[in-house]
């Protein structure tokens, strides 16, 4: 992912002539296997050698967003709070009504904007 | 992929040195448009396609390959095999008379809808009616790529131990019908299904839990029916 994050930013780059980019912000979702540490770690390694080596890396993270197909609800998850599971571990069960929810926010793994220099 | 597909605004900064370009690209936005795409296309010809997900040696192979046995005289079937490297699963499934592609990815832990969609163009797809995709053995990053699939199934077996449902709770959320496979084993092994079933259910109450035995062939018409291919 953070090739894919690194190519799409020099590719903008690119077609705006910038000799650097100074500033990468991205928004990623709670419910993506993205780790943040792990996505900082990569895109230093990967953004070396190239115009966006040393730049600022933002990350804000997105949270997990559900919908009931009953009640209406929409906004955080349930969860289930097991001593066992060391963090709660989400449910789709609606924290309102019992129901049945659907995942309608937080898988997201946006480039919102870049920063370039290109004098 | 292009970068600039939802491209907002171009801002020049007060320096008059320094773009600010907001861009609000979405890459795994890009595989999810892939995969409704893969669904659309397996649609047209009135195919119905499953994704099999679950770790190595949960008996995903076993699974497909019994229900393929089960399921061959009423549908046409093809097969796509995910694995890193090798053919000896996709062997395994052919061995049963039904098309199969493999997919091998090389290094990537999953599989997603652009390889599916270039084994789409490996098949004569008028012939067949049901699409089994056997995803890379990993309970992480498949969750992260739909394929196009109309169900997703999970396979767990009771020899990973008691834990795998809370330890994994995100791929079963994505999960249409959840197989607990090897209960042959249970005792042996010491886990309780019921508790794995409770577990499944905990997190993802929408989901069909069925318990199977898939060397015997113990359950696998109960899976074919949660699938609503019986």
């Amino acid at each position: 992912m953070t090739t894919q994050i690194v190519q799409s930013v020099l590719k903008e780059a690119g077609k705006h002539g910038a000799k650097k980019v100074k500033e990468v912000s991205l928004v990623i979702g709670k419910l993506t296997f993205l780790g943040l540490e792990q996505v900082r770690f990569a895109y230093e390694i990967l953004t070396k050698g190239t115009i966006m080596e040393d730049s600022n890396l933002l990350i804000k993270e997105s949270e997990g967003v559900v919908k009931c197909n009953s009640c209406g609800y929409e906004g955080d998850f349930k969860y289930e709070d097991n001593p066992l599971y060391h963090l709660p571990m989400p449910t789709l069960h609606c924290p309102k009504c019992g129901g049945i929810v659907e995942i309608i926010g937080g898988k997201e793994c946006i480039i919102e904007s870049v920063k370039l220099v290109v004098k | 992929m292009s970068a600039t597909q939802r491209l907002k605004d171009v801002v020049e900064a007060e320096e008059g040195e320094i773009y600010d370009i907001e861009l609000s690209t979405d890459l795994l936005k890009a595989n999810q448009r892939l995969a409704e795409e893969n669904k659309q296309f397996l649609h047209k010809d009135g195919v119905k396609a499953i994704d099999v997900m679950g770790a190595t040696g949960s008996g995903k192979t076993s699974l497909i390959e019994k229900l393929v046995e089960l399921l061959k005289n009423h549908y046409g079937i093809a097969v796509f095999k995910g694995d890193l490297t090798t053919t000896i699963d996709a062997e395994l499934i052919a061995r049963h008379g039904v098309e199969v592609v493999a997919i091998n990815t090389g290094k990537e832990c999953h599989l997603d809808a652009n390889l599916v969609r270039k084994a789409l163009k490996k098949l004569d797809i008028s012939q067949i009616q049901l699409l089994f995709i056997e995803n890379v053995g990993n309970l992480i990053c498949p969750a992260e790529f739909p394929l196009g699939s109309d169900k997703r199934i999970v396979v767990i077996s009771v020899t990973e131990g008691p834990f795998m449902v809370v330890k994994h709770p995100f791929i079963f959320m994505d999960a249409d019908v959840v197989v607990i496979n090897k209960i042959d084993l249970s005792q042996a092994m010491d886990v309780d299904v019921e508790q794995l079933e409770e577990d499944v259910k905990t997190v993802n109450p929408r989901a069909k839990v069925v318990a199977t035995n898939c060397r015997s062939g113990e359950g696998v018409e109960n899976v074919a029916k949660a699938l609503g291919l019986l």
